[in-house]
């Protein structure tokens, strides 16, 4: 009884979360036309960098310019995924809000768990970074369409997974960090900090094999990163296996290798089911922590 | 009576600031309790501590007799009323009554029939689909106090609560609050500055610089504390011979006389005297403004 009253509280408070963040719609928008903005310049600027890498590495093969298409629309695609799951969830919190409005105030007066409310911001946040994602998504899905469109349905169901673990993790992480925060100047150097590198140490914005090697074996630590080769394996599998109708084996590894569909962990192959794996048991263990911090946080304020 | 407030040897320091220091007071049952203080003497603190907002450094609180430890227990029987609004300011007056009324776990139906209470008592009927942030003042504050009460609590705590009302407000609030500690015995712990709301409690503290400096009904504290005065406006002349040769404290004022006494006790004496030289008077106990000053040698208007 005790457990089902302090759902339905949790529930009535993740509304109320979302509630408010769909009332200050110029924090929807924002939200939701930065990742469009990166998807513009992605595709102003990169496609023909990428469609040029293509070239080079097939040479003489005579190779569908929809299947190019496909691909470096799916490549920028999957970065720009995979970068916003992360980017969206840190920009979308209640939780800091709460606190510089003093509303938390009437939360600590009321008689609901601490996990509760705080659970409650986690889902909010969630949800709010799946809408943008999917509306992203639907978007990407579009292009695709009109540029050259590849995707099976376990291809979908890959990127779906994808966008829903990509978007825990990266709300559970800033929860945490949140936990700790006070100030609305703080939330917003964490969001640019976030906005500005995530995308480049999670192999998004350039494959890893043009990092440095130092660099390529730090980014194989980064559970993103698995996150990030996800995404590309969604959008680009099946780009890939029509190209084998063309291209020889050996050229197929070495797009799928270059582009990061497939990705080495200090030599060893990474399986799509170890991708999936090392999310998410990632995403488990924060969560973990997320509720062991607020476990042993005191219920009052500090100031 | 009960005590379903008390707190006992409480101690609270911001760095070097002793914000509330070791003070400690008990509140009855349906009482009317008043916490009086200038700014910063650790009003807010203590009240922040009793809901569980602030830790204490030392010293117990119980609530119903639970202590501040099983504050779980506490929290569903009070009902705060904050210096400042804590609601959500985009959300509209009834989804914050809702949303809040929800984490008592009151259900859809049970939530309308409190609410349609405090809609009839407080006047908030065409306010309810409004955001916070385009209600007045007044309105605002209102809504406050219905957040606080929806759950239907026996403590109700409210910190400087009507400060920033009109006067008809005011009086609407203080009603309605009259209203449902006769027929609830609701229990109503308050801080103020206003000497008129300290007047009417049952019982006052009067805290400064952390520590509490008097505690007692208005009466007797303006009884221990205040003099008394005798205001006379119509009077033979003779009476300033009387009063110079005695050496007695007395104020001349275009309209009237006001001479100080230490008691009831010795202005009726003085009357009874001299009789023949008053012939219309009144008798004024000190305020709790006076009371306050006599404590604190601070005047408590100019904080207001």
């Amino acid at each position: 009884m005790n457990k089902q009253s302090e759902l339905k509280k949790m529930n009535y408070l993740t509304l109320r979360n979302i509630k408010l963040y769909f009332k200050d719609k110029m924090t929807f928008l924002v939200s939701l036309i930065t990742p469009l903005i990166l998807l513009v310049l992605f595709i102003a600027f990169l496609n023909s960098t990428y469609e040029d890498s293509i070239l080079s590495i097939i040479q003489d093969f005579d190779l569908d310019q929809s299947l190019i298409d496909a691909f470096t629309g799916g490549w920028l695609f999957s970065s720009v995924l995979a970068t916003s799951c992360i980017t969206v969830a840190f920009c979308s919190g209640m939780m800091v809000i709460d606190k510089i409005n003093r509303v938390d105030i009437d939360f600590m007066v009321s008689p609901v768990k601490k996990s509760t409310l705080q659970l409650s911001y986690v889902l909010a946040n969630l949800f709010s970074t799946f809408i943008i994602t999917f509306v992203l998504l639907i978007i990407g899905l579009i292009y695709l369409a009109c540029v050259g469109f590849y995707i099976t349905f376990v291809d979908f169901l890959l990127i779906v997974f994808g966008i829903i673990i990509t978007s825990l993790f990266g709300t559970i992480l800033a929860n945490i960090i949140w936990t700790f925060t006070h100030s609305q100047g703080v939330v917003s150097g964490v969001c640019t900090l976030v906005s500005a590198l995530y995308g480049f140490i999670c192999g998004a914005y350039m494959p890893i094999n043009t990092m440095g090697q130092g660099m390529q074996y730090f980014v194989s630590l980064l559970p993103g990163t698995y996150a990030t080769v996800l995404f590309r394996q969604g959008f680009l599998n099946s780009v890939l296996n029509r190209m084998r109708e063309t291209l020889p084996q050996e050229m197929i590894n070495g797009i799928a290798s270059g582009f990061d569909v497939k990705m080495s962990f200090f030599g060893h192959d990474v399986s799509t089911l170890a991708l999936i794996l090392v999310i998410s048991i990632s995403t488990i263990v924060l969560l973990g922590v997320f509720l062991l911090i607020n476990g042993l946080k005191k219920r009052t304020r500090t100031h | 009576m009960a005590h379903v407030i008390e707190i006992k040897n409480l101690k609270k320091y911001f760095g070097n600031t002793k914000a509330v220091d070791d003070i400690s007071f008990s509140v009855e049952e349906g009482g009317l309790f008043a916490f009086l203080g200038l700014n910063g003497a650790g009003k807010s603190t203590t009240i922040n501590i009793l809901v569980g907002v602030l830790k204490r450094d030392s010293g117990d609180c119980f609530v119903n007799g639970f202590s501040l430890d099983e504050i779980d227990k506490i929290l569903p029987s009070i009902g705060i009323v904050f210096q400042t609004s804590v609601l959500d300011k985009k959300l509209s007056v009834y989804d914050n009554l809702r949303y809040r009324a929800m984490l008592y776990g009151m259900d859809k139906k049970e939530f309308e029939d409190n609410l349609k209470y405090f809609i009839e008592k407080l006047d908030i009927g065409q306010v309810l689909k409004k955001p916070l942030d385009k209600l007045s003042g007044g309105q605002k504050r209102k809504v406050d106090i219905v957040r606080a009460l929806l759950h239907k609590p026996s403590i109700l705590i409210l910190d400087e609560p009507t400060t920033g009302l009109d006067p008809k407000t005011r009086k609407l609030v203080w009603n309605m609050i009259n209203q449902l500690r006769k027929t609830t015995n609701l229990t109503v712990l308050l801080t103020t500055h206003y000497m008129e709301e300290a007047s009417i409690a049952d019982n006052v503290v009067i805290i400064d610089g952390g520590k509490i400096v008097a505690e007692g009904s208005p009466l007797s504290l303006k009884n221990r504390y205040a003099n008394d005065y005798i205001k006379a406006y119509s009077y033979d002349n003779s009476i300033f011979e009387i009063l110079d040769k005695a050496k007695m404290p007395y104020k001349k004022d275009k309209n009237y006389l006001e001479i100080l006494f230490k008691s009831t006790d010795e202005a009726k004496n003085f009357l009874v005297k001299h009789n023949n030289l008053f012939k219309d008077i009144e008798i004024v106990k000190g305020s709790m403004d006076d009371v306050f000053l006599s404590i604190t040698g601070k005047e408590l208007k100019e904080n207001i």
